[in-house]
């Protein structure tokens, strides 16, 4: 005899629910054509790199610069900070602005995000070394979101 | 236990919520199919989320709809990709929960509280029909009262659902959510083993 476990049980309530109330055939495919309309206006648009200093700061394997782009009246200052396999991005947004920047880590993007505070600033740490994009979005979801070209780390 | 597939390995959890955050990590890194990624993979679970409220089909289909609406609209507000189906599961519930209440004022009485002492009506064709597998453990299920069937539905289908809110939906203390759902389940287990499909 075996008992049922929690997991079975709740296996059983998914398969019910499915079989008895099944998700409507169309359902998915209009969420997917909302959500892309939606979302099609929320292209990001790209930054443009003006300037980029080198400091070295001399340890072995560590260093750090300084990145600087624009869009529109947006200026992202940013300086990267390399300490052995992992990275740290200090930023300034000016003017300030409530929004997420996001990095974007070239081919295995993972969940680093970071509000912006209310002096502009905001900082990522722990970042992979490698390429990297960021992405800014405005909480003001009038203003699309904009992001810089990568950068290697 | 005897025969049946019906049992699955544990959970649809892990994959489904893996897939979903794979899905959001590449739409907000600009690839669309992301975006339909997380959307296919969702859907079904917002929908028998929703469905729980005893909310219509069309009106689960539009808490579905403002549900990805906002996700879009409030994708910044999302800081741990890793996060995404409980952002999702939270925002369809708590819409759900407006809509159901807008229209509850129509709802006569709590079924809740007649279901006790009136055995669940069934029609005379599930009576005599119940023959196969499908239809003895649709009837166990469907025989839980009330708050052990919405309950149930929205913890197989949600990953970790925040208690509090639950709660407060479903119209219980917060510290009974637990032990209910312990006795839901042991009531169903019951159930399933009448059926003889189990044993």
């Amino acid at each position: 005899m075996s008992e049922l476990s929690r997991e079975d049980l709740l296996g059983v309530v998914r398969d019910v629910w499915e079989r008895h109330d099944p998700v409507p055939e169309h359902l998915v495919a209009s969420m997917q054509a909302a959500a892309a309309i939606a979302a099609s206006d929320l292209d990001a648009e790209l930054m443009e790199l003006v300037e980029r200093s080198t400091e070295l700061v001399g340890a072995r394997g560590a260093g750090a610069y300084t990145l600087r782009f624009v869009h529109g009246d947006t200026d992202l200052l940013l300086r990267i900070a390399v300490d052995g396999d992992r990275s740290r991005v200090d930023g300034w947004v000016v003017p300030p602005e409530p929004m997420t920047i996001r990095a974007l880590p070239g081919e295995v993007p993972a969940s680093h995000a970071a509000v912006v505070t209310e002096s502009g600033r905001f900082e990522l740490t722990g970042l992979p070394l490698g390429l990297l994009r960021l992405r800014l979005e405005p909480h003001d979801a009038t203003r699309p979101a904009f992001a810089t070209p990568t950068f290697e780390i | 236990m005897t025969g049946i597939g019906a049992v699955r390995p544990a959970g649809p959890a892990n994959e489904v919520w893996q897939r979903a955050t794979d899905g959001f990590n590449r739409w907000v890194a600009g690839e669309s199919s992301g975006l339909d990624d997380l959307v296919a993979v969702m859907t079904p679970v917002l929908w028998h989320v929703v469905r729980s409220y005893r909310l219509s089909e069309s009106a689960a289909e539009d808490v579905v709809q403002t549900t990805w609406l906002a996700l879009v609209r409030r994708r910044s507000a999302i800081l741990d990709a890793t996060a995404i189906g409980g952002w999702l599961t939270t925002t369809a519930r708590r819409e759900a929960w407006r809509v159901a209440n807008a229209t509850a004022a129509a709802t006569p009485a709590d079924e809740e509280e007649l279901a006790p002492m009136l055995p669940r009506q069934r029609s005379a064709e599930d009576a005599v029909v119940q023959q196969d597998e499908g239809d003895r453990l649709w009837a166990a299920v469907d025989g839980l009262p009330e708050r052990c069937r919405r309950l149930l539905r929205i913890v197989a289908f949600e990953n970790r659902p925040d208690y509090r809110e639950l709660a407060a939906d479903l119209d219980m203390p917060v510290g009974s959510i637990g032990p209910t759902r312990g006795r839901c389940l042991a009531k169903l287990r019951v159930a399933l083993m009448q059926t003889g499909e189990y044993r």
